[in-house]
């Protein structure tokens, strides 16, 4: 027997025929989704609940770190006078640190505007006002410009504790080092949070694909019996992960600008404590487009491992 | 393109049972051709072997000079891309319209839409379906389906058309129109392959008859 070329020559195929079956497949897989809107909705839930929590960890250090950026190496000095000691001494330091090079910005509080500050923080003021005297010092908060090492650190408050009237000098360092600390611990979770939800989620698309494959089984076969290649016949099913993974990254995004949203405001309280403007950072289309990305990429994985599973040893009829 | 052969063809399921014994048969390209035999005789474990749905125990079945059951995984999908199957049971989908149905084996092969509705129409002509082209199956009676079926086996115009007892739920005016659609492929060239019982619809055709029994082949004609 003569050996053609080839004896079944594939049909011939107009160049654009696979991107169309694409377009008309991810048309029907929208219309999959849709029309069963309370399941995919659980879905589309349980991997943007997956994904949120590495995301917002990812966000909180972000913005950690970004704020021990714009402290870093403006150190900061609290210099606290005996009370009763009035805040005239406190005016005449403050205009010997203003001068210095080191000083970025120098500022008196008086023990009115402390008590006042007090007053607003707590919900003692009843009590305060029963007090005769104001039991509060007065104090010069220092921030210091960038860069200052910290033996100029050390030499300034060496300087400001030699004043007689001087109780305390506080070097307002220990919380930054906390916070780095805090930062990488920070990290750390959510790079395990990470892998550990993304395999969730992963998991999640590769079981509801799974289930959406042996709905269909019966069609699966018919497809396979007039001709249908692997590819053909797993289309649908890796569109279908597309469309979980991307709308479960989508709620991941809204649901760490919703988090993000009711931070804000007790996180720019205790930012103000430190001269400090709040400027919330990483909640950008960057960070939605790679949520959306890295969901697309597990919800393809998901129902990548799904469809090996289930339609390899699968036979037409 | 499209002659078939069996050399020395033993199919043994996994049970032990052999459903073909050492069967040797050539149909030539073009030829129309029925399998007859009693029920388990084997005619249908040879049209799953001529799709490649099953391989041979042993021997080769070779289509177009091809050897089907060493066709790689990705080769088999365009091999059954030129064939045409009918079963007994229709094995539609039940919840793709008519036309979805019939335009199936096009959308595999990548047809574009004009050209699908240029082609599943006239196939549903063919099988008098036409008006039904928007139904689901399931309000079609079971000749209705069958014959929904066969429009979707031809619509490719397959090389070589296999059917499993295509008549099975006609009535004998349709099932002579059903033989007749066949008869108008193998006129243009198609090799068509039918198991069928129906001895009187056989006999009055005059073709070719593989005869199988108990998995062995026992003559036959032509
Ligand atoms: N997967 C299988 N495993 C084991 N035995 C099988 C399998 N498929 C078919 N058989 C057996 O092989 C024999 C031939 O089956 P086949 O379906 O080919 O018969 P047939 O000629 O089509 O019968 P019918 O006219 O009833 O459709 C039967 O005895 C059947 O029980
Ligand atoms: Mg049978």
């Amino acid at each position: 027997m003569g050996r053609q070329t080839d004896p079944w020559p594939a049909h011939a195929r107009p160049a654009f025929a696979t991107v169309r079956d694409h377009a008309r497949v991810a048309g029907e897989s929208f219309y999959f989704v849709s029309s069963r809107v309370g399941a995919s909705l659980v879905i589309w839930l349980l991997i943007g609940i997956a994904l949120a929590l590495p995301g917002g960890l990812y966000l909180i250090e972000r913005n950690l770190t970004g704020a021990m950026d714009r402290w870093e190496g403006r150190v900061g000095l609290s210099v606290y006078f005996e009370p009763g000691s009035g805040s005239a001494g406190a005016q005449a330091l403050a205009a010997r640190l203003e001068a210095m090079e080191e000083t970025e910005r120098v500022w008196v509080v008086t023990p009115e505007e402390a008590l006042e500050e007090f007053r607003g923080d707590t919900e003692v003021s009843d009590a305060l006002d029963l007090l005769e005297d104001n039991p509060l010092p007065a104090s010069v908060r220092v921030s210091l410009a960038e860069g200052v090492p910290s033996a100029t650190v050390s030499r300034l408050a060496g300087e400001a504790s030699a004043d007689e009237a001087v109780e305390e000098v506080v070097i307002e360092t220990t919380w930054l080092e906390r916070l780095a600390a805090i930062a990488a611990a920070v990290e750390r979770l959510g790079w395990m949070l990470a892998g550990l939800f993304g395999l969730g989620a992963a998991l999640v698309t590769l079981s509801s694909v799974r289930l959406a494959i042996e709905s269909r089984l019966e069609e699966l076969r018919v497809q396979k019996l007039v001709g249908g290649t692997d590819a053909f016949v797993r289309r649908p099913f890796l569109y279908l992960g597309i469309i979980y993974g991307v709308g479960g990254g989508v709620l991941a995004a809204v649901l760490n600008a919703a988090a993000l949203l009711a931070l804000e405001a007790p996180l720019r309280t205790l930012l103000e404590g430190y001269g400090q403007d709040l400027e919330l950072t990483g909640l950008d289309h960057i960070f939605a487009g790679a949520l959306l990305g890295v969901g697309a990429l597990l919800g393809v994985c998901g129902a990548m491992v799904a469809s090996r599973q289930r339609l390899r040893g699968l036979e037409p009829v | 393109m499209g002659s078939v052969a069996f050399r020395n063809v033993t199919k043994r399921f996994a049970n032990g049972h052999e459903a073909l014994k050492n069967v040797t048969v050539e149909v030539d390209e073009g030829t129309m051709a029925f399998i007859r035999g009693h029920s388990g005789a084997g005619k249908t474990t040879f049209l799953r072997l001529l799709l490649g749905i099953e391989s041979p125990t042993r021997g080769q079945v070779v289509v177009n000079g091809v050897d089907i059951g060493k066709l790689s995984r990705r080769r088999l999908p365009r091999y059954r891309q030129h064939l045409g199957a009918v079963f007994q049971d229709a094995h539609l989908l039940m919840h793709r319209t008519v036309f979805e149905n019939v335009a199936l084996p096009l959308r595999v092969t990548g047809v574009g839409k004009r050209d699908i509705g240029r082609r599943v129409r006239p196939a549903l002509e063919r099988v008098g379906l036409l008006e039904q082209e928007a139904y689901l199956p399931v309000f079609l009676s079971a000749g209705e389906r069958q014959r929904v079926g066969i429009a979707r086996a031809v619509v490719n115009r397959p090389k070589v058309l296999l059917a499993d007892e295509p008549t099975g739920n006609l009535d004998p005016h349709l099932s002579r129109d059903v033989m007749r659609l066949f008869l108008d492929f193998h006129r243009v060239g198609t090799t068509v392959i039918v198991a069928s019982h129906d001895h009187g619809l056989i006999e009055s055709l005059g073709m070719r008859v593989i005869e199988l029994d108990h998995g062995t082949l026992a003559g036959g004609r032509g």
